[in-house]
C-alpha cells in the first residue's frame, strides 16, 4: 500500500462511517468515487451496456446493505470487487448465461500441465477493436476463475494481494491460477486463431 | 549463473506482473540476458501481455447521475434485483408494446381507409348529381325527369 492511497482509503472510511450514520449525500460520494472503475471491470462479464448497469447499480444496492460488514479491512475499492464479481456471476447465472466452470481443480493441477502454445503479439496492423474482440470472444469461453484472474489482472491491473484479498484466496492460489488462466487463455486463441500461434517446443 | 531455469521460468510471470521484489528481480535479470531459452520463454509470455494491453478498452464511465439515483434508491428502501433483470424484462416489455402500437396503427389505418372510401364514393359515383346544385336538380326533376335521365345516359 503506498502512501499516496492513504488519503483515498481514508476519504472511503470517512464517508462509509458518515453513510452509515444516515447520510445519503455520503453514499452519493462513495458511488461518485468507485462507479467508473466497477463499470469497467462488469463489463468484461458482459458487453450489453443495459446488463453492466444493471449489476453496477445491484454491486452498490448490495454494498450499502453489507457496509456494516466492511469495517474497514484492506480498501474499499477490494472489497467492492468483489461484491462486483458476485453480482455479475450471479446475474448471468439468472439469465442462463453461466459462466464455465472450471472441470478440473486448477489448484490441484499447479503448474504441470503446461500448455505448450505460445501466440505472437498482435500485430500493429490489427486494430485495437479487433483485439478486443477476439481477447473478449476467448476470455468468455475460459472457466469463469480463470477468466476472473485474467480481467483482474491484466484490465483492471490488480495487484497479486489485492486480487487474493478480493477472491478470498492466497498470494500462490492467486499465482497459480493466473498461470492456468494464461494457458488457458493461449491455448483458446490459438483454436480460434491459428494464425496467431506459434507451436510450442513440443 | 546462480539461478536454474526452472526457477527462472517459475518467476518471469511474477516478473512481468511486477510482482518482484528488486532482491529476486535482479538475479532474474541476470539469468535471462545469460540464457537464450529462459529469454525466449519471457518473450512468449511478455507477447501474451501486450495481447491484454492492446484489447484495453477506452475508460469506463457511468452515466450522468448514477451515483445520485443509486443513493436515493437505497435510502428509500430499495434492495435492488432480486428479481430477474431489468435488463431482460426491458427487452420483454417492448414486444408487447410495439405490438400494441402496430395493432393501433392497424386499427386506425382500418378506419382511416373506411372514412376515406365513404367520403370517395360519392365524389366518383354521383359526380354528375353532386356537380348540379340542390335547387335546379328539383326545379328540373319535377317537369322533365326524363330529360335528365336521358342527359345523364348521354354523358
Amino acid at each position: 500500500m503506498t502512501l499516496a492511497m492513504e488519503p483515498a482509503l481514508k476519504d472511503d472510511s470517512r464517508l462509509v462511517q458518515e453513510t452509515l450514520a444516515g447520510s445519503q449525500l455520503s453514499y452519493q460520494k462513495l458511488v461518485e468515487r468507485h462507479q467508473d472503475r466497477v463499470f469497467g471491470l462488469v463489463r468484461h462479464y458482459t458487453r450489453s451496456a443495459v446488463e453492466v448497469e444493471d449489476i453496477v447499480q445491484d454491486t452498490f444496492i448490495k454494498a450499502y446493505h453489507k457496509l456494516g460488514t466492511f469495517h474497514n479491512q484492506g480498501s474499499f475499492s477490494t472489497w467492492l470487487y468483489r461484491i462486483a464479481i458476485n453480482t455479475a456471476l450471479d446475474f448471468l447465472k439468472r439469465l442462463g448465461r453461466s459462466p464455465v466452470q472450471a472441470v478440473e481443480d486448477p489448484e490441484d493441477l499447479g503448474r504441470r500441465a503446461v500448455a505448450e502454445r505460445n501466440v505472437h503479439a498482435p500485430s500493429a496492423r490489427l486494430e485495437r477493436e479487433e483485439v478486443a474482440r477476439i481477447t473478449h470472444r476467448v476470455l468468455a469461453e475460459l472457466p469463469e476463475i480463470f477468466r476472473t484472474v485474467l480481467v483482474l489482472r491484466e484490465f483492471e491491473d490488480r495487484s497479486y494481494q489485492e486480487m487474493a484479498d478480493c477472491l478470498g484466496i492466497s498470494i500462490g492460489t492467486v499465482e497459480s491460477r493466473l498461470f492456468r488462466a494464461r494457458a488457458r487463455f493461449k491455448e483458446a486463441l490459438c483454436r480460434h486463431h491459428p494464425e496467431y500461434g506459434i507451436d510450442g517446443k513440443g | 549463473m546462480t539461478m536454474s531455469c526452472r526457477d527462472a521460468i517459475a518467476l518471469v510471470s511474477s516478473y512481468l506482473d511486477g510482482e518482484l521484489s528488486e532482491a529476486q528481480a535482479g538475479p532474474l535479470r541476470a539469468h535471462l540476458l545469460d540464457c537464450p531459452d529462459c529469454r525466449e520463454e519471457a518473450k512468449h509470455e511478455n507477447a501474451l501481455k501486450r495481447w491484454f494491453q492492446a484489447a484495453q478498452d477506452p475508460h469506463a464511465e457511468a452515466p450522468p447521475g448514477f451515483a445520485a439515483r443509486v443513493a436515493r434508491r437505497v435510502f428509500s428502501g430499495d434492495r435492488g434485483l432480486q428479481a430477474p433483470s431489468r435488463a431482460s424484462s426491458e427487452a420483454g416489455s417492448l414486444l408487447p408494446f410495439v405490438l400494441a402500437l402496430s395493432a393501433a396503427a392497424a386499427v386506425l389505418l382500418f378506419i382511416l381507409s373506411i372514412a376515406l372510401q365513404g367520403r370517395d364514393r360519392p365524389a366518383g359515383e354521383g359526380l354528375d348529381a353532386d356537380e348540379r346544385a340542390p335547387w335546379l336538380e328539383e326545379h328540373e326533376r319535377a317537369p322533365i325527369p326524363v330529360e335528365i335521365g336521358s342527359e345523364r345516359g348521354d354523358r
